[in-house]
């Protein structure tokens, strides 16, 4: 648990008065750590001079796992990296699979897949809208953003059974077309949600507490970003528009029109509207999709039951909702693959903290982590 | 497959001991370059060509296939096996023309975000001296990719600032994702 | 009903009509426990998401009394939502042995009952049962927020059930005692 030190006695003190540093473990089960992260902070009064995350609590070796499971299998595992963003898993491990395995798939397949990743960066960013705002201190935002992650969660239901963990974006296509009422609910959704992100921004994003708490917090500037690979939002916000989505269009992307979010200093606040302002990308991305949708199979010819891809190594990468998400996949052409490496953003996001931490403020640490919004599924995978 | 071919004769103008992987990593140029010689390619590569961005870093293991010992299995709890019976293959078999070495090869990926390009740089260390320099100097991102790697496959990054244990803990003997891993029994397991 | 005197001082005291209740001490403290059962806010991994969904606006859990508490030492339930791994086994068991008797343990999702699509992992404990004694068990990967709740409403079952004769408070498990450090 953190400790809030005894306030550090002013530099300006009595000259006998000797400061030491103090070590404060935050820790794996701390409420604002998003999960299983430890956190070693070596503090100097109120002020970080070491910090050092502390990855592996939830390290359950998936990597290792894939090696003997099946094509089809691994995409169960890919579900539980980062379990906010499933779809988006699915997704990259099967575009790496598709390419070592030179199936194509059906148009209709992909701007589903396109749709289903759309709506599951709407979900995760409402999550990351609702428990930012706990981390600063503001509870009802949380209930906000739930209301409406229900409703997204009610549309994955209804495709394909699950809540959280689909399945759904298959080898070659996509596990089944959309039932009937599908697009309507979509639009739907869609209509009610466009004037809740107004909402979202009266009630959060412009509340003069919060942009006191994270306007000037955690300023990370470009060359860092760039230097530390940061990805996705936290990447953009430093004013860098690197988005997978335009930089190597996938799926359905070349299809639809929106503009990729940048922000201006890399501060925390300007993190977290990056995603704010993500979610209105998504809206439009999924409605134009949507509206220019064919029928057809939604399930390409030539993926075995079985699959023995040829030997071969593929790579592929998408815009996940924390960043550039990689699969670099090795076939040796047995039944499964012979090594899987999954490049993780948030992985790579977190080991910003070592050194954006340094300087900061105590209370300051809680704005800079969640403002990176990792999933510890996926950091440690 | 031009655009490739580009940026092949435009790195090799600079740094002429250089040829392309055998095995290429499907939509990227995929470059060879000598264990030894990986810091300083990749200081060319930033400075000179403009990669400032390290997306990847990992190793295969090429012993091999899998050894099924790095797993917790129970024993076969299959009824219908007779008395004795032989219990079943521990180790998948070999696949036909596929290299198997005693070596790792260690895998990066680097972008140039301004003019979209990104190419796939491959090192191979022998097996029981798997020793290469550090980038963790040049791009801060393969700090911890390195010390994944080296958790994982305990391939030794040479001036590394804090090479340990990342992911595993620390009872866990060994590094996991190697083919010939063999998980010991630890406290949680029985 | 000298035991409730003794338990509760300043509650018997305060019932309107006299000092004099009509129940067994199994009885009201039962009840009391029952209605406010207040886990910890400990997620391990995908099922956590789930959890913060039961406690979210569709789902409501505050309207059965269960209100999430940071720390282990205000806690009566630790619900273990998610995989339990080698690394992070020693800190849980540090965190069951913080929380106040009598507690409670749910074991939420395939994953902490039995390992669940990690069953063969170097790295997952094959079920949080191997390290502290479980009360309530959820299937699912993850369970929906709906069964979360029906663990809860069942773990109220199970608390009024619970004799102070017998176990001294604690469950049978409990009294067992869990797996030391």
């Amino acid at each position: 648990m953190t400790t809030n030190p005894a306030p550090a006695p002013a530099a300006t003190a009595a000259p006998e008065m000797k400061t030491d540093q103090m070590f404060i473990n935050m820790g794996p089960q701390h409420p604002s750590t998003h999960g299983v992260l430890r956190m070693g902070l070596t503090v100097e009064g109120e002020k970080i001079v070491r910090a050092e995350p502390d990855v592996g609590y939830l390290h359950r070796g998936s990597e290792k796992l894939s090696e003997v499971r099946g094509y089809h299998h691994c995409v169960v595992l890919t579900d539980r990296w980062d379990y906010i963003s499933s779809m988006m898993n699915n997704l990259v491990f099967c575009m790496a699979a598709e390419r070592l395995m030179k199936i194509e798939v059906p148009e209709r397949a992909d701007d589903l897949r396109t749709v289903m990743c759309e709506f599951n960066r709407i979900a995760s960013h409402l999550l990351f809208f609702g428990t930012y705002g706990i981390d600063i201190g503001a509870f009802t935002p949380f209930l906000y953003a739930f209301r409406e992650r229900e409703m997204v969660l009610d549309l994955f239901e209804m495709v394909c059974g699950a809540r959280m963990t689909f399945n759904y974006i298959r080898l070659g296509g996509v596990m089944k077309d959309l039932p009937d009422p599908w697009c309507g609910k979509a639009k739907e959704f869609l209509e009610h949600f466009k004037p809740r992100l107004k909402e979202y921004d009266d009630l959060l994003s412009f509340n003069p507490i919060f942009l006191d708490r994270t306007q000037t917090v955690g300023k990370v500037p470009k060359d860092q970003a760039v230097n530390w690979g940061l990805s996705g939002p936290n990447l953009r916000a430093s004013g860098v528009g690197y988005d997978v989505r335009k930089f190597a269009p996938y799926a359905s992307y070349r299809k639809a029109d929106f503009e990729v979010v940048v922000g201006k200093d890399g501060s925390c606040w300007d993190r977290y509207y990056c995603r704010v302002r993500e979610m209105a990308q998504s809206v439009r991305i999924i409605e134009q999709i949507l509206d220019q949708l064919k029928p057809g199979p939604v399930q390409g010819r030539g993926v075995a039951k079985v699959p023995k891809p040829p030997p071969g190594e593929a790579y592929a990468h998408i815009e996940s909702s924390r960043g550039d998400l990689g699969i670099y996949l090795v076939s040796d052409g047995g039944f499964s693959p012979y090594r899987m490496h999954v490049r993780a953003p948030s992985f790579i996001n977190l080991a910003l903290l070592q050194e954006s931490l340094v300087g900061l403020k105590v209370a300051d640490v809680i704005a800079v982590l969640g403002s990176i919004d990792i999933v510890l599924g996926e950091v440690d995978r | 497959m031009t655009a490739h071919e580009d940026l092949f004769t435009e790195i090799k103008a600079g740094y002429p001991k250089l040829e392309k992987d055998r095995a290429q990593v499907e939509p990227y140029l995929t470059l060879k370059v000598l264990a030894k010689d990986v810091a300083a390619f990749f200081a060319f590569l930033k400075d000179t060509l403009g990669f400032d961005y390290l997306d990847m870093v990992t190793a295969v293991d090429w012993k091999g296939p899998v050894n099924r010992l790095g797993y917790i299995t129970e024993p076969n709890p299959n009824p219908f096996l007779p008395d004795g019976a032989t219990p079943q293959v521990q180790q998948a078999p070999a696949a036909p023309n596929v290299a198997y070495r005693e070596s790792f090869e260690v895998v990066y990926l680097a972008s140039a975000l301004s003019r979209g390009r990104k190419v796939m740089v491959k090192a191979e260390v022998p097996r029981n001296s798997p020793n290469l320099p550090s980038l963790a100097g040049l791009y801060k991102t393969a700090d911890w990719q390195e010390r994944e790697v080296y958790d994982l496959l305990g391939v030794t990054f040479d001036g590394h600032p804090n090479l340990k244990k990342i992911l595993t803990p620390d009872f866990i003997q060994g590094h996991p994702l190697r083919k010939d891993y063999v998980h010991q029994k630890d406290r949680y397991d029985d | 009903m000298g035991v409730v005197l003794e338990k509760l001082p300043g509650i018997s005291g305060r019932v309107p009509g006299g000092e004099i209740v009509l129940t067994t001490a199994d009885a009201i403290i039962g009840w009391g426990r029952k209605s406010s059962v207040w886990p910890l806010t400990f997620g391990l991994a995908c099922c956590a998401i789930e959890m913060m969904g039961s406690y979210a606006s569709r789902f409501d859990f505050d309207r059965m009394g269960v209100i999430p508490r940071p720390t282990p030492r205000q806690a009566d339930v630790m619900i273990i939502a998610g995989t339990v791994v080698k690394k992070m086994a020693d800190p849980i068991i540090q965190i069951y042995h913080q929380m106040p008797e009598p507690r409670f343990v749910i074991s939420m999702g395939s994953c902490a009952n039995c390992g669940g699509p990690y069953y063969d992992s170097y790295s997952v404990v094959k079920g949080v049962d191997k390290i502290i004694p479980v009360d309530i068990y959820i299937g699912g990967c993850p369970p929906r927020p709906e069964a979360l709740q029906y663990a809860v409403i069942k773990l109220q079952e199970k608390i009024s059930r619970m004799k102070l004769k017998n176990t001294h408070g604690a469950t049978f498990q409990q009294a067992k005692g869990s797996r030391e450090l």
